[in-house]
């Protein structure tokens, strides 16, 4: 029974692990994408004040909630996800992260996984602001929280697919553009089926649940079907 | 030294670029034949119905006619080539990836080049309807807006190619992104499935509501735009093969 | 003309400017393409020329 005194080779698990681990604690230390993340999304709400503050009371706002809530996340994730490699970048960590011998792959999970977090706090925030500033008088119907499923569910493929394009816009021109270009139309079936999930829940209309259902299905699908694609293209265009 | 310059001249004319004009005329033709066909065998569809029906060469008509549908018949095709030639962007980016070839690269490039061409032909034709059919020059209407959303990833290609300077980058960033384009196709594809209240009709099946004397020219001209696609495809392919060519001779003399 | 011909036509008329202005814009696009084809095929035999001269020149 020879035992290997060679030291073990991390598992993949391991790695994953490791990766996220940098990632959060960088942002507890800086607290750069969070505060910034936040603070957009709460200037969105703003925006929006000024843009309804003319359209009087006899608009159902209720109609709208889904596509403008959906609106600021989509925003918001925009601008986190410019600046998640934006310190990889800067300090020369990737290129570090690169040299490790392990599958790339881990890297774009432990990335995901990071911005999906980012996300996901930010969103936990922006939802009650956004009840708070515009559904006040209103109020959604019984259902609402169902929304977080599909603010769950939109939340994934925008982790996963923005985490992917990020990575290539990094080493482009005009960056802060590109992402948005890229991203914004391959996002575009993602948006429309969680719009017509959320708009369906807080409405509560008959028969809201059969659109729900469908709505999120497509959307996880889609989730599903881009992961996955992003996830084997990923050591490719890490690598490039 | 003449005589070795000359032989590096791209190899024009294989099997596939002598194939490459009849393919066009061929295409052209059917595509001809369609069009005739379609104005003068297809018959018009029915609108809403009038008041009194009324004889008209031999048969009774109750409805109004449209004219307008018979834009259908090139609009329909023109999508397939686009959706045809958006199959063999993401064919050629896999091939890129999996063997760093450029000229895999160059031809993902001009078959996205070619499926520009034609998703451009499809909107404009669809807007011509959607202007007569429906008063606006835009609704969002489910297929029309994936299909617009599809155009605007193919402009995103374009501008991702140009933000990259480095020639390895951007032909793998670019690959990368031609695959992730394709999976909007099928979504394009079967959203008319998919949400049925759509105007587009459900064409693919067996019972389509298309009578033979309208899926005549129709397939025919589907057809002739998937061939043409092809000729204009090669064409390109071999305008530009030889450019390359020539910058390559040309950074070599300068050495 | 018959009132009832009228009617079931009335689209008929309005239409044809579309359809019509449908088909040319297709065949304008796929011509301009084929221009922008041509275009490129001119220059690259025009930097042919200039680089046969060039290496002529060289010999």
């Amino acid at each position: 029974m020879a035992r290997t005194t060679a030291m073990r080779r991390p598992s993949t698990w391991a790695h994953y692990v490791a990766l996220l681990k940098k990632d959060l604690s960088q942002e507890l230390h800086t607290k750069d994408m969070l505060t910034s993340m936040g603070l957009y999304a709460l200037l969105v709400l703003v925006v929006y004040g000024a843009a309804l503050a003319q359209a009087g009371s006899e608009l159902d706002i209720l109609q709208m909630a889904g596509g403008l809530l959906w609106a600021v996340v989509l925003f918001t994730s925009l601008m986190g996800l410019n600046r998640s490699f934006s310190h990889e970048k800067e300090q020369g960590c990737l290129e570090g992260i690169l040299l490790v011998p392990m599958d790339r792959s881990v890297i774009f999970l432990a990335k995901a996984t990071a911005n999906l977090i980012f996300l996901l706090a930010v969103t936990i925030v922006v939802v009650p602001l956004f009840f708070f500033f515009f559904l006040g008088q209103a109020g959604a119907a019984p259902s609402w929280p169902l929304a977080f499923v599909c603010l769950l569910v939109g939340a994934v493929g925008i982790a996963g697919v923005g985490t992917m394009l990020s990575t290539i816009t990094m080493n482009t021109r005009g960056k802060d553009v590109m992402l948005a270009v890229l991203f914004i139309p391959l996002m575009f079936p993602l948006l429309w089926a969680c719009v017509s999930a959320t708009t369906a829940v807080m409405c509560a209309t008959d028969g809201f649940m059969d659109t729900f259902v469908t709505s999120m299905a497509l959307a996880a699908g889609y989730d599903v079907v881009m992961i996955l694609v992003s996830w084997v293209l990923y050591d490719f265009v890490v690598s490039a | 030294m003449a005589d070795e310059k000359t032989a590096r001249l791209p190899r024009v004319g294989g099997r596939l670029d002598s194939l490459a004009p009849w393919a066009l005329a061929l295409g052209a033709l059917l595509a001809i034949a369609g069009f005739v066909l379609n104005f003068t065998v297809a018959p018009l569809v029915n609108g809403a119905t009038v008041a009194e029906p009324a004889v008209i060469g031999g048969t009774l008509v109750g409805n109004k006619l449209l004219l307008s549908q018979k834009i259908f018949y090139w609009h329909m095709p023109v999508a397939m080539a686009s959706f045809a030639a958006l199959v063999f962007t993401a064919y050629y980016s896999i091939r890129f990836l999996m063997t760093k070839e450029y000229r895999y690269d160059v031809r993902a490039k001009l078959a996205t080049e070619t499926s520009l061409v034609f998703v451009l032909c499809t909107m404009a034709t669809g807007e011509m309807w959607t202007r007569f059919e429906w008063g606006v020059w835009w609704t969002w209407e489910p297929r029309l807006t994936t299909y617009f959303v599809l155009m605007l990833m193919i402009f995103g290609y374009f501008i991702l190619r140009n933000a990259v300077e480095d020639t390895e980058r951007r032909a793998v960033y670019s690959s990368v992104f031609g695959i992730l384009i394709f999976i909007d196709v099928p979504i394009c594809f079967m959203i008319t499935r998919l949400i049925p209240s759509s105007v587009h009709p459900v064409i693919f099946r067996t019972d389509s509501g298309l009578s033979p004397e309208m899926l005549l020219p129709l397939l025919l001209s589907l057809f002739g735009f998937l061939l043409i696609a092809f000729g204009l495809y090669r064409l390109r392919l071999r305008v530009q093969l030889m450019e390359d060519a020539l910058v390559r001779i040309q950074d070599k003399l300068e050495d | 003309m018959d009132p009832i011909l009228a009617e079931i036509y009335s689209t008929v008329f309005d239409a044809a400017p579309f359809v019509i202005a449908a088909y040319a814009l297709l065949f304008a696009i796929l011509c301009g393409y084929v221009v922008f084809i041509m275009g490129k095929l001119k220059r690259t035999e025009k930097k042919l020329a200039a680089l046969e001269e060039h290496v002529d020149e060289q010999e």
